[in-house]
C-alpha cells in the first residue's frame, strides 16, 4: 500500500530532481550554502534587531521596485527616471516644508508633481515612444528642474516637524516606513491579482497586440503605470526627507555613499525577483522579496566588513544568478510539440 | 532500391507527453512523400528528428545505408538534409542574393553584389524565380516568393533531401501553385522531398507516397494513387469524418440587415465597398492572399483606419476608431494570426477566455473569481476546449485548440457580429470540423458571422453567401445555389478574363 502511495506522490526531493535541470539545482544549492555559511559566521546577524534593520533597509528600494514592477509587467520595460523623479520630489517636499506649509500640503504638492511627471512619461510612451529614450530624457529634465530649483544646495527644515512620524517614528516597535512597505506590498499584490486593472497589466504585458484586439489599449495603461511608479518614487523621497529633515538632488545618486545608484538598485530588485523583463509574467510580491533578499545579502556583507565595492558586485552577481535560474526554470517547464 | 533515409521504431517523449511512439519513416531517392496527420500527431517532432533539431530520440536512423544520430542541425545539413521551416528565416532587409548565401558556403572571401547575383541566378531559376533581380531587397517580394527564396537558399547547399513544412500555409492559390510546380521540378531532378501539409488537395497532387501519423504512431506508407480524400482523413483521424462542413439551408433574408457597410474604403482597396450583413447568416469574403478581404474585417473591427465610409449598425451610424469601441458595440474580431493578436500565449487559458469581458466580471474594478471561473468554464465547454486544462498556458496548446480558444474568448461578450479572418489556418481536420460546427451554431443563434478565407474548400462549403474580392476590388456576390469552387476561383483570380492561367486548373 505504502509502495503505491510513494509512486503516486513523489516527495519534494524527487519532484525537484524530476522538474528541474541539474544546473539549476546545483546553482541554488551553492547559493543557499553561501547564504547559510554567511549568516552563521556574521556577527549579530541572527538577531531580531538585525532582521528589523534588513526589512527597514529593504523598504526604501522595495517601495520603488513595487511601483516599477507595474511598468515592467505591463510590457513597458523600465523607467530610467526613478532616481530623478525622487530627486525632484524630495526637493519639492523639503522646499514646501521649509516654507512652513506643513506635512499634508507639502505631501500633496509632492504627489501632484510626481503624478504630472509620471503622466508626461506615460503619455509619450503610450503614443509609441521608446521607454528607454523617453525616460532618459525625462530623467535629465526632472534632475535639471530639481537642481535649478534648489540651486544645487541642501534644503533643510527644522525639527520638530509634521513628517517625523513617517521618517523616524515607529508603531509597536516597528518603524513606520517598514509598516508602509508592508501595506504597499499587500495593496499592490491585491490590485494585480484581484482587480480588472491588474489583469489588464498582465494581458497587455503578455501580448500588446492581443491586448489592443481585446479592448485593452496600452495608451491608457502606460500613463497609469508610469504614474504609479512615479508616486512610489515620490513617497520614498518624502519618507527619506522626513528622516533626515533635509533634501538634496544627489541623495539618490551613487555619489551620496549609498551602495549603488538608486535607479539601478530598483531595476536590480525587479530583476532579482524574477519578473519577466518582457512583461506579462511576475508579481509585485516577487519584487518585494527581491528587495528583502538583496537587503539580506547586503546586510550580511556589511557585518562581515565589506565596503561598498564588493557589495555592488554582489548585487550584480545576484542579478546574473537570478536571470540564469529563472530562465532555466521557465525553459524546463515548457513541453512543446 | 535502397531507401535514401529510413527511420525505424522512433520514440520521443517530452516529460509526460509521448510525441512519437515507435514511428517509422522512409523515403526513396527522387520521391515525394506527403507527411500528414492532425496537430499533435507528431509531424513536427518527426521533422525535427529527421533534420537534426531534436537529438533526444530513441530508434534507428539510417541515411544512405549508414546508421547515424545527429546531435545538431548543422550535422544534418552537412549530410544533405535541408528543412524549410513554416516560419521564414530570411533577413528581410538584405538582398535576395545575400539571403541565398547567408550560410556563406562556396562564397569567396571578397564578393561583389554582382558576383553574388551571378552565383544566385541558377538557384533562383531552379525555384522558378529566374526573372527576379537577385540584388533587390527580400522584403520587396511577395510572401510566396519569399518562401521560394527560402527553398533556393537550401538548394545552395545541394541537399539530397528537402523537407517542406507547410510551405503553403500562408499562401494564396497562385503562389501555392508555384510551390507545387517547384516540388515537381526538383523531384524530377532526383531530389527527395518530404512535404508536410494540411491541405489535402496538394498532398494528392504531388506525393508519390503518403505517410500518415496518428497519436505518435505511423501507418504504412501508401501509394497516393490508392487513396482518396475521405480514406486519407479516415486514416488520420482513426474514424470516419462524416461531414466536415455543417449542412446549409438556404436562408431567406427577411427583415433589416444587422449591419450595412456603406462606402467603406479600407487600405489596399482601390474603390469603396458596400454590402449588407444579415443576422443568422455566415457571409464569406473570398479572395486570394493580399486581395484585401482581411482589411475589410479589420476596418469594421476598428483595428485599422479606413479612409472613408460608414457602418449602419443596429440603426445607428457607427464607425469604430479603436477595437474597444467595436467590442463595446458587440463586434468580435479574430485576425488571421492568432499568435500575434489573438492570444496571450504566456497567460493561462482562462485569462485568455475572460480577457474580452473583464468589465462584466468586476464590480468597482474588483474582479469576482467565482464569476470568472463560471463564465470561463462555460465558454470552454461550448468550444470543446478541455476545461481541466484552463490553468495551463495557452502556448502549450496545439494549433487547433489555440484557435478554439481565440474564438471562444469572444463568447464572453455575446457578440452580434463575429468577424473571422482565416478561421482554420494551421488547424487540423478534427478541430476544423468542430470550429465550422460552432460557427454555424452561433449563426443559428442569431449572430451574423463574416468569414474571410483564402482556403477555397472552406470558402465554398461554409458560407451561405460569398462576396468575392480581387486585388482591392469588390467583384460580386455569389448565392448558395451558384457556389462552386470553380465559380469562386474564377472571380477571385481572373474576374476580367485577362489570362487563360487557370483554364488547366478548372478543367
Amino acid at each position: 500500500m505504502s509502495h503505491v502511495l510513494t509512486q503516486e506522490k513523489p516527495n519534494i526531493v524527487q519532484r525537484l530532481v524530476r522538474d528541474h535541470s541539474p544546473l539549476v539545482i546545483v546553482l541554488v544549492l551553492v547559493f543557499m550554502a553561501i547564504c547559510i555559511i554567511g549568516a552563521a559566521t556574521a556577527p549579530n546577524f541572527l538577531t531580531i534587531f538585525n532582521f528589523k534593520t534588513i526589512i527597514r533597509d529593504a523598504a526604501i528600494v522595495g517601495i520603488m521596485a513595487i511601483g516599477l514592477t507595474f511598468v515592467t509587467l505591463s510590457g513597458n520595460f523600465f523607467l530610467l527616471s526613478m532616481k530623478e523623479t525622487a530627486a525632484l520630489s524630495i526637493i519639492a517636499f523639503a522646499t514646501c516644508m521649509a516654507a512652513g506649509y506643513g506635512f499634508p500640503i507639502s505631501f500633496l504638492v509632492t504627489m501632484g508633481i510626481a503624478t504630472a511627471a509620471g503622466a508626461i512619461q506615460g503619455l509619450l510612451i503610450g503614443l509609441g515612444g521608446n521607454p528607454i529614450v523617453v525616460t532618459l530624457g525625462a530623467a535629465g529634465l526632472f534632475f535639471g528642474i530639481g537642481s535649478w530649483w534648489s540651486d544645487n544646495l541642501v534644503v533643510s527644515f527644522r525639527r520638530p516637524h509634521g513628517a517625523e512620524w513617517l521618517g523616524t517614528g515607529s508603531t509597536f516597535g516597528l518603524p513606520n516606513i517598514t509598516i508602509a512597505f508592508v501595506i504597499i506590498a499587500i495593496v499592490a499584490e491585491f490590485v494585480l491579482r484581484k482587480t480588472s486593472f491588474g489583469r489588464q497589466v498582465y494581458l497587455i504585458g503578455a501580448n500588446r497586440a492581443a491586448g489592443r484586439a481585446t479592448g485593452h489599449e496600452n495608451f491608457a495603461m502606460a500613463i497609469k503605470v508610469c504614474i504609479i511608479a512615479s508616486i512610489c518614487s515620490a513617497f520614498v523621497a518624502v519618507a527619506f526627507s522626513a528622516q533626515v529633515s533635509s533634501a538634496h538632488v544627489n541623495y539618490f545618486s551613487s555619489s551620496f555613499g549609498s551602495s549603488g545608484d538608486m535607479t539601478i538598485m530598483v531595476i536590480a530588485t525587479v530583476m532579482v525577483g524574477g519578473n519577466s523583463i518582457m512583461g506579462g509574467y511576475g508579481s509585485t510580491l516577487r519584487s518585494s522579496l527581491g528587495a528583502i533578499f538583496i537587503s539580506t545579502i547586503d546586510n550580511m556583507m556589511v557585518l562581515h566588513g565589506f565596503n561598498s565595492g564588493p557589495r555592488v558586485l554582489a548585487v550584480g552577481l545576484m542579478i546574473v544568478f537570478s536571470i540564469m535560474v529563472f530562465a532555466l526554470v521557465r525553459r524546463g517547464s515548457r513541453a512543446e510539440e | 532500391m535502397q531507401p535514401l533515409l529510413k527511420l525505424t521504431n522512433i520514440t520521443r517523449s517530452y516529460g509526460a507527453i509521448q510525441a512519437l511512439r515507435g514511428a517509422n519513416f522512409e523515403i526513396m531517392p527522387g520521391e515525394v512523400i506527403g507527411l500528414v496527420g492532425e496537430n499533435g500527431a507528431g509531424k513536427s517532432t518527426m521533422v525535427k528528428i529527421i533534420s537534426g533539431f531534436d537529438s533526444g530520440f530513441k530508434g534507428e536512423y539510417v541515411l544512405n545505408g549508414e546508421a547515424l544520430h545527429f546531435s545538431s542541425p548543422i550535422q544534418a545539413e552537412r549530410a544533405g538534409i535541408a528543412v524549410a521551416q513554416q516560419e521564414l528565416s530570411l533577413i528581410k532587409t538584405m538582398s535576395v542574393a545575400e539571403n541565398i548565401f547567408l550560410a556563406g558556403d562556396k562564397v569567396p572571401t571578397f564578393a561583389t553584389m554582382r558576383s553574388l547575383g551571378r552565383m544566385a541566378k541558377p538557384f533562383l531559376e531552379e525555384v522558378g524565380l529566374g526573372h527576379i533581380d537577385p540584388r533587390i531587397a527580400t522584403e520587396r517580394l511577395s510572401v510566396g516568393e519569399q518562401h521560394l527564396i527560402e527553398v533556393a537558399r537550401l538548394l545552395a547547399h545541394d541537399p539530397q533531401l528537402l523537407i517542406l513544412d507547410e510551405p503553403t500555409a500562408a499562401l494564396g492559390e497562385s503562389d501555392s501553385i508555384r510551390i507545387l510546380d517547384m516540388v515537381n521540378r526538383l523531384s524530377a531532378r532526383g531530389k527527395s522531398i518530404v512535404y508536410v501539409s494540411h491541405r489535402m488537395d496538394e498532398i494528392f497532387k504531388i506525393s508519390n507516397r503518403i505517410i500518415v501519423l496518428r497519436d505518435g504512431e505511423s501507418q504504412e506508407p501508401r501509394q497516393a494513387a490508392d487513396l482518396d480524400v475521405n480514406s486519407l482523413v479516415e486514416l488520420m483521424l482513426g474514424r470516419e469524418l462524416n461531414n466536415m462542413f455543417p449542412v446549409r439551408t438556404p436562408i431567406t433574408k427577411t427583415g433589416e440587415p444587422m449591419m450595412k457597410v456603406e462606402n467603406l474604403w479600407p487600405d489596399r482597396f482601390l474603390e469603396r465597398i458596400s454590402f449588407d450583413i444579415y443576422p443568422g447568416e455566415i457571409l464569406g469574403l473570398a479572395g486570394q492572399l493580399g486581395s484585401g478581404t482581411g482589411d475589410i474585417l479589420s476596418a469594421i473591427a476598428g483595428m485599422t483606419k479606413t479612409r472613408d465610409g460608414n457602418l449602419v449598425f443596429k440603426g445607428h451610424n457607427f464607425l469604430p476608431k479603436t477595437p474597444k469601441e467595436a467590442i463595446d458595440a458587440g463586434i468580435a474580431y479574430c485576425s488571421e494570426d492568432r499568435k500575434h493578436d489573438g492570444l496571450f500565449l504566456g497567460r493561462p487559458i482562462s485569462d485568455n477566455l475572460s480577457s474580452t469581458a473583464l468589465g462584466k466580471l468586476s464590480t468597482w474594478g474588483i474582479r469576482s473569481d467565482a464569476k470568472e471561473k463560471a463564465m470561463v468554464s462555460e465558454n470552454a465547454v461550448k468550444f470543446t476546449v478541455d476545461s481541466s486544462r484552463l490553468a495551463q498556458e495557452a502556448g502549450v496548446l496545439s494549433g487547433g485548440n489555440q484557435q478554439k480558444v481565440a474564438l471562444a474568448k469572444w463568447l464572453a461578450i455575446e457578440p452580434d457580429i463575429i468577424l473571422v479572418n482565416e478561421p482554420t489556418r494551421g488547424v487540423d481536420v478534427g478541430a476544423r470540423a468542430e470550429i465550422y460546427q460552432k460557427l454555424r451554431e452561433l449563426a443559428d443563434g442569431g449572430a451574423a458571422i463574416v468569414v474571410a478565407s483564402t482556403d477555397i474548400q472552406e470558402i465554398t462549403n461554409l458560407p451561405d453567401r460569398v462576396i468575392t474580392v480581387y486585388r482591392g476590388i469588390q467583384i460580386g456576390e455569389i448565392a448558395l445555389e451558384d457556389m462552386t469552387a470553380a465559380t469562386i476561383l474564377k472571380e477571385i483570380t481572373d474576374p476580367f478574363d485577362e489570362t487563360g492561367l487557370l483554364e488547366g486548373e478548372l478543367a
